[in-house]
C-alpha cells in the first residue's frame, strides 16, 4: 500500500507534466467550473477588487467608480467566488511546488528585472481590465464563451507580445548573463531533492481541503467549490508550467511552438464542453468587441513579455518563491486599479468600449457556425504555430544563427 | 559519455533569471563557443528545464547527459560539436 502511494507520488511529482494533457484537462475543468459557479475562470477581476480595497484604505470610496459596479465589488475576497478561486489557485500552486520540491526563494541577479516586473505587471493589469479580462477571461475561457471580443484580444495579444519581445531583448532590458570559467574538476551527477518540502506541501493540502470543507459545511457550497476548483487549477498550472505568455513569446523568440499548440488544443476542449453547459441554460458572458479589447490585448501582450509572465504565470511562480513575480502581481493590482479609475475619469469607457457592440457568435452564426468558427480559429492557430516553427528555424539557419531575434550578448570572457 | 567524466569549459549561471532569458542567453553563449568546448548551465526557472535542452538539441548541440536536478535547481552539460 505504502509503496504504491510513493510510486504514484514519484510519478506525479518528479517531473513536470505534459503541457498538452494539462491544458486539455484545464479546458474541461474550466467548463465544469463555469457550470458549477455560473462564472468563468478568471483572476484579474478579483485583482481589480483588491485594488478597490486598497483605495478604501486610503480614504477613497471605490464604490463611486462605475468599473467597480460592473465587476460587482462588494464584501471581502472570502465572500466572492473569484476570491475563492484566486486563493485556491495560490494554495494549489504552493502545494504543488512544495510537493515537487520546486520551492526556492529566488531573487533576480539583475536589478532591472524588478523594475521590469513592476512596470510590465502594471501595463498588463491595465490592458487586461480594459479588455474585461486577462488571457483567461478574454482568451482561454473567453473564446469558449463565443464572445467575439476574445478574438480581438487574441489578435492584440499576439501583436503586443511581438513588440514585447523586441523590447525585452533590447540592450537596456536584456542585461548580461554571468558567464565564468568553469571551476575545475568533475561534477557530482546525482540528482537530489528536498525531503522537507513535500511534508510542508502535504500540510498545505490538508489546510486547503479543511478550508473548503468548512466553507461547504457552512452552507456556502458555491464558494467552497470555487476554492476546490482553484486548488485544482493551481496544481495544474504549476505542474504543467502553463505559461500563457510563452504561447506567443516563444514563437517570436526561437520559433518554439510547444505551448501555442498545447493551448490551441486546450481551448478546443474548453469550447466543446462550454458549449454543452451554455446549451443547458447557463447564460454566456459576452463583452464589448471594440478597440478596448484590441488595445487591451496589445498592452497586455506587451506587458506580460516585459514582466516575464502573465496573470496565471506570476501566480504559480510567486508560489515557487520567485520574488520577481510577487512584484509582477503587485504591478497587476496597481495597473487594474488605474484602469478602474481611468474608466470614468479619462473617459476610457465612453470612448473605447461603450459605443461598440457585444457580439455573441452563437446569436450571430447559430450553434454550428459558432462552434465551427471557434474550433476553426484554433486549428488555424495550431497550423500557424507549426508553420512558424519551421519558418523561423529555416530563416535563422539561413542567416547562420540560432534564433531569429538575437540578443547579441557580449562575452568578454570568451573573446 | 559517463556523466562523472564531464569537465565543463564555462559555467553560465542563470539563477534568478526568468524567461525568455535562459534560452536566449544559452543559445547566444553556445554559438560563441569553440568546437569541443562544454558549457555548464545552471538554471532555476522551471520553464527553462524543457526549453533549454529542447532548443539546444535542435541547434545541433549535444546534451552530454541527463540534466542534474538538485531540488529547484537544474544543471545541463552541453557540448558544441
Amino acid at each position: 500500500m505504502l509503496s504504491s502511494i510513493t510510486s504514484l507520488y514519484h510519478k506525479l511529482f518528479d517531473k513536470f507534466w505534459n503541457p498538452v494533457l494539462v491544458t486539455v484537462i484545464a479546458g474541461v475543468l474550466s467548463a465544469l467550473y463555469f457550470g458549477v459557479t455560473q462564472t468563468y475562470w478568471a483572476v484579474t477581476g478579483e485583482f481589480t477588487r483588491l485594488a478597490g480595497h486598497i483605495m478604501s484604505w486610503f480614504g477613497f470610496d471605490p464604490h463611486q467608480l462605475s468599473y467597480m459596479k460592473i465587476i460587482k465589488f462588494q464584501g471581502s475576497p472570502l465572500d466572492r467566488v473569484d476570491g475563492w478561486v484566486v486563493s485556491g489557485m495560490l494554495l494549489g500552486a504552493l502545494m504543488s511546488a512544495l510537493l515537487g520540491g520546486n520551492f526556492k526563494l529566488r531573487f533576480p541577479h539583475q536589478k532591472r528585472r524588478i523594475v521590469q516586473g513592476l512596470v510590465g505587471g502594471m501595463i498588463a493589469g491595465f490592458g487586461a481590465r480594459l479588455a474585461m479580462g486577462c488571457n483567461l477571461a478574454s482568451f482561454f475561457t473567453g473564446i469558449p464563451q463565443f464572445s467575439f471580443h476574445a478574438w480581438l484580444f487574441m489578435l492584440g495579444m499576439a501583436t503586443g507580445s511581438y513588440v514585447g519581445v523586441k523590447a525585452a531583448l533590447h540592450p537596456l532590458l536584456r542585461g548580461k548573463p554571468r558567464l565564468e570559467k568553469a571551476s575545475p574538476g568533475a561534477r557530482n551527477m546525482q540528482s537530489s531533492r528536498s525531503r522537507v518540502q513535500p511534508i510542508i506541501g502535504l500540510l498545505v493540502f490538508c489546510i486547503s481541503i479543511g478550508l473548503i470543507v468548512w466553507e461547504i459545511s457552512g452552507g456556502h457550497s458555491k464558494l467552497g467549490l470555487a476554492g476546490l476548483f482553484g486548488v485544482a487549477f493551481g496544481l495544474l498550472i504549476q505542474r504543467g508550467q502553463i505559461c500563457f505568455t510563452s504561447a506567443f513569446r516563444d514563437l517570436w523568440v526561437t520559433g518554439r511552438g510547444t505551448m501555442a499548440k498545447a493551448l490551441a488544443l486546450g481551448i478546443i476542449a474548453a469550447t466543446l464542453c462550454t458549449a454543452v453547459i451554455i446549451y443547458l441554460g447557463v447564460p454566456q458572458k459576452i463583452a464589448w468587441a471594440g478597440p478596448g479589447a484590441l488595445i487591451g490585448g496589445l498592452l497586455f501582450g506587451f506587458g506580460i513579455v516585459i514582466a516575464g509572465g502573465c496573470e496565471t504565470g506570476w501566480m504559480y511562480r510567486a508560489m515557487e518563491g520567485q520574488i520577481q513575480f510577487v512584484i509582477v502581481g503587485i504591478g497587476n493590482i496597481i495597473g487594474a486599479g488605474i484602469l478602474a479609475w481611468g474608466w470614468d475619469h479619462w473617459g476610457l469607457f465612453a470612448s473605447l468600449v461603450k459605443p461598440y457592440p457585444k457580439i455573441n457568435l452563437v446569436s450571430e452564426l447559430g450553434w454550428s457556425g459558432a462552434i465551427l468558427s471557434t474550433v476553426g480559429l484554433m486549428l488555424l492557430w495550431y497550423a500557424f504555430a507549426s508553420y512558424w516553427e519551421k519558418h523561423v528555424r529555416y530563416k535563422a539557419n539561413q542567416k547562420g544563427q540560432a534564433v531569429l531575434m538575437q540578443a547579441n550578448v557580449e562575452m568578454k570572457e570568451i573573446s | 559519455m559517463n556523466g562523472n567524466q564531464i569537465i565543463p569549459t564555462y559555467t553560465l549561471n542563470l539563477e534568478g533569471e526568468p524567461c525568455p532569458y535562459p534560452v536566449v542567453y544559452s543559445l547566444d553563449v553556445l554559438e560563441k563557443l569553440a568546437s569541443g568546448e562544454i558549457l555548464e548551465i545552471i538554471a532555476d526557472c522551471p520553464q527553462s528545464f524543457q526549453a533549454v535542452p529542447e532548443e539546444a538539441k535542435r541547434m545541433g548541440y549535444v546534451l552530454l547527459c541527463e540534466p542534474v536536478q538538485e531540488g529547484p535547481i537544474i544543471r545541463f552539460y552541453i557540448l558544441k560539436p
